[in-house]
């Protein structure tokens, strides 16, 4: 089996940024990304996700290294300083690398 | 009816107690919790519901009869921020930001405590328009706008600027949010089926509201109650200012409402919903827009001071405001 290595970027942030996120990574080159809803604490305090709007939202996408860290650049740029978030690739294996 | 009378059929609705019920369980930190999926289907047949109920109701008077009244509940919420947010900067000593957002809240408003109004005026079997609901859809918006405006600081040369991604974003949510759209896509449609449409859904949308609305009042109490251990953290003048915002708004929502020619019942809702507070739609908009604001300060003070305050004692507070008035 041949596979290929690529950058998986997670993103952890306040739900009302999802778009926006979503947002970075397409002028970014990503393709595509998924999104769940997720709840926490970290220290900017307790995210209880009681109203949707005090929600988490996890957004990960898998891309090439140079898009994974286009990403990470305009986060750390445009967002990292006013908003509860974190951001973080990792390595991961894919079959498929066109599809990224 | 006197004040005190007022004031305790309204304590005693099942909507306030099972508020209540939902304070105590939060307070109590028992394990009781709605699903989130929950929770959206109430607030989703909350506004259908009213929204329908208005339409009918607009149908039934004419667009001729709304319009004035509309566009004043317009103006007033859109008003509320330039007057609140002297008082944060000056008084309160909030910075811009601060300022800014907590003005964008409590011009805006609050769709359950105007659902909580409606419920005590039909307990207490007083008239009102039905088609105020057309108000509570034109007063969410102007008043975010306002207020992010002023969060930018545009008075001391900020910039505000649809380039900037944030307000663009917050912009869009305000003015085309979930809340508004279901209001006033509802709204066309009840007046587009007026009566007749009215007796065809009369089983889903009127019968069950009150259950539908005492159960929402009880995650409502839940969330406010959660809350509560913030109160410490946001000062006395914000306290203060919770309680004493809706007052005054309250009376001028009152006195503006008898003035465009609304019923005592009329009257009282456009005061209700001057006095509220809004804390979906407008903490949204603002923590895109003016993320330098700690939504700690707005969103404690809505839900935990001015919600509650409103819900027990403003509402037939406003009511008998209506009254003297129209006396």
């Amino acid at each position: 089996m041949n596979l290929h290595p690529m950058k998986l970027v997670t993103i952890i942030c306040e739900a009302v940024l999802e778009e926006r996120v979503v947002e970075v990574l397409r002028e970014s080159g990503a393709h595509g990304h998924t999104a769940f809803d997720v709840r926490g604490s970290g220290r900017q305090g307790e995210r209880s996700a009681d109203l949707v709007e005090s929600g988490n939202v996890q957004i990960e996408v898998i891309a090439k290294p140079s898009v994974a860290t286009a990403v990470l650049e305009r986060l750390h740029r445009e967002l990292f300083a006013a908003y509860a978030m974190v951001a973080y690739e990792s390595e991961v294996h894919v079959m498929r690398p066109d599809k990224f | 009816m006197d004040l005190l009378t007022a004031i305790q059929s309204n304590l005693l609705s099942p909507a306030v107690l099972f508020f209540v019920l939902g304070v105590f369980a939060a307070v109590s930190k028992s394990d009781l919790k709605f699903p989130e999926s929950l929770y959206t289907t109430l607030t989703i047949y909350l506004l259908t519901a009213i929204g329908f109920k208005g339409g009918v109701a607009i149908n039934e008077a004419g667009l001729g009869a709304v319009w004035l009244p509309a566009l004043a509940a317009m103006g007033l919420g859109g008003l509320i921020p330039l007057w609140t947010y002297p008082v944060l900067r000056k008084l309160g000593k909030f910075s811009v930001a601060d300022a800014g957002a907590i003005a964008a809240h409590y011009g805006s408003v609050s769709a359950v405590t105007f659902i909580a109004a409606t419920n005590f005026l039909k307990g207490i079997h007083e008239p009102f328009e039905n088609y105020a609901s057309a108000f509570l859809a034109v007063m969410e918006s102007p008043a975010i706008i306002v207020g992010v405006m002023l969060g930018k600081g545009v008075l001391g040369g900020g910039k505000f600027s649809l380039s900037d991604p944030g307000v663009r974003h917050a912009l869009r949510d305000a003015v085309l949010g979930k809340g508004v759209l279901l209001l006033i896509g509802a709204m066309v449609i009840g007046s587009l089926c007026g009566k007749r449409g009215m007796e065809s859904v009369e089983g889903f949308f009127v019968t069950p509201f009150q259950g539908v609305l005492a159960l929402f009042l009880l995650e409502m109490g839940m969330v406010a109650g959660r809350r509560l251990g913030d109160l410490k953290k946001v000062g006395l003048f914000l306290l203060i200012f919770g309680v004493t915002a809706p007052l005054v708004h309250g009376l001028a929502g009152v006195l503006l409402g008898g003035w465009v020619g609304l019923s005592v019942g009329g009257a009282t809702l456009l005061g209700v919903l001057a006095a509220s507070a809004s804390y979906i739609a407008a903490p949204a908009a603002v923590r895109l827009s003016v993320p330098e604001a700690n939504p700690t300060f707005s969103l404690t003070a809505a839900l935990a001071i001015t919600f509650p305050f409103n819900i027990s004692l403003g509402i037939p507070l406003f009511y008998e405001a209506a009254k003297l008035l129209h006396a």
